[in-house]
């Protein structure tokens, strides 16, 4: 019996803290499930101010509550976050740099996978910058790149057809009636189900056809 | 009957169709996890109010969302929502007034609240029916099992500044917790207390209970 994969698109940003939790997931069943993944870097800042929603954490409770749950989420997906995040928060450059990566091995995920994790480990498990030329550069190298190969990528990423191609996947996000990050999109026998959180893989799994065995399917350490 | 020491309170309201798929898992699993659950009718405009937050289904994307999320959600936790739309366009002060009167009736471990509750969301979310006149909460009262003399009683109750008190003070309760939305439950065992907002946090609760959750 051979069935076609089911494409699952993750729209992300390393800014959000879910998105990490639902990058995870997904790698680990990107082997389980029968599912082609395709990761879609993404702007948070372009989601929000296409949407015109706002930040979540612009309300005090909310803040208050996604740091408890960030916590325990963190435990329980077997996921490295250490919130609160005092890193600053502008990820043009960094969500740049992962495209420029993206736009240069188009039929490999894996060093997208690597950057993106390291990026998220900065920020979100180190507390560490990834603003700065530099940050991005460390995070290159720590992936197996070469400093000229990073040196290229940075000077990429500050290019007019990266910077419209990031531009570009997220219109691709708010076509789809996106307000925030992690976005999933799950096409199934010609139909598309769209998915935000990342406490929504029970849900996707009985969607897509598949069956949900918990955020660690597979003994694995971070 | 020894209490096990595990509370789960839930705030809700009857305007929150999320509120209604929790309501109904914790209501299926208060036996199978031992659990005492206590129904807190609370206020959601309130809530929004007191933290600063915004109802969701003023975005246009939001409510676009959460239209085909809950049509999903419905099927698969076996709640019959029908086409959810008009997420905020009922206010539900007289029906929480209603049922926070109804609770006032409710015995210690007594199902009122719970019958009451359930046949309001129905009302709003299934049959789509008003749930703001005095004829459709007679209806209700009915419905759960009390007389006519009963409910009659239960809304003049309704209207007193004791009822109208009370439910401000379960929605304070809530934003005490730091809620900013319903459902908001709030899971105390052995003297820790966890919060959890929403309808897709039960696997991570049950994480925190130490349980294995298993769908019925």
């Amino acid at each position: 019996m051979s069935s076609s994969r089911k494409v699952v698109e993750l729209f992300y940003d390393v800014v959000s803290p879910y998105s990490w939790l639902a990058f995870e997931v997904l790698c680990r069943y990107k082997n389980v499930w029968n599912i082609d993944l395709k990761f879609k870097p993404s702007f948070l800042g372009g989601v929000f101010h296409g949407s015109g929603n706002t930040e979540p954490g612009m309300v005090d409770n909310k803040l208050h509550y996604m740091i408890t749950d960030l916590k325990l989420m963190s435990e329980y997906y077997g996921v490295p976050v250490n919130p609160p995040s005092p890193c600053k928060k502008d990820t043009l450059p960094a969500m740049r740099f992962v495209t420029a990566i993206a736009e240069k091995n188009q039929e490999e995920n894996v060093l997208v996978e690597k950057v993106s994790r390291e990026l998220w480990k900065r920020m979100w498990q180190k507390h560490q910058d990834i603003t700065q030329p530099l940050s991005l550069t460390e995070a290159g190298l720590l992936v197996g790149l070469s400093s000229n190969e990073v040196e290229e990528l940075l000077t990429n990423a500050k290019s007019q057809p990266i910077k419209d191609k990031l531009k570009s996947v997220t219109q691709e996000a708010l076509e789809k009636n996106a307000f925030g990050l992690p976005f999933i999109v799950c096409h199934v026998n010609g139909k598309v189900e769209v998915f935000f959180g990342c406490d929504r893989f029970e849900l996707i799994a009985h969607c897509i056809g598949e069956k949900w065995a918990g955020p660690c399917p597979i003994k694995t350490t971070m | 009957m020894i209490s096990s020491g595990k509370v789960i309170k839930l705030f809700y309201d009857i305007s929150s169709p999320y509120s209604w798929l929790a309501f109904e898992v914790l209501c299926r699993y208060k036996n199978v996890w031992n659990m005492e659950l206590k129904l807190k009718p609370a206020h959601l405009a309130g809530v929004m109010y007191g933290s600063g937050n915004q109802h969701p289904g003023l975005n246009p994307r939001t409510l676009l969302y959460m239209t085909s999320d809950l049509t999903l959600l419905s099927q698969y936790f076996g709640v019959p929502m029908h086409r959810p739309e008009n997420l905020s366009k009922t206010d539900s002060l007289i029906p929480m007034h209603f049922v926070t009167a109804v609770a006032g009736k409710d015995k210690d471990g007594g199902d009122l609240v719970e019958k009451v509750s359930r046949e309001l969301w129905k009302r709003m979310w299934s049959t789509h029916q008003d749930i703001v006149q005095p004829a459709s909460l007679t209806e209700v009262g009915i419905k759960a099992g009390f007389s006519a003399t009963e409910v009659e009683d239960i809304l003049i109750l309704a209207k007193s500044q004791q009822i109208k008190d009370k439910l401000t003070s379960i929605t304070n309760e809530a934003l005490e917790y730091k809620c900013f939305g319903l459902p908001f439950i709030v899971v105390q065992v052995d003297g820790k207390a966890e919060v959890f907002f929403g309808s897709d946090k039960f696997e991570l609760m049950a994480y925190f209970l130490g349980k294995t959750l298993k769908i019925i």
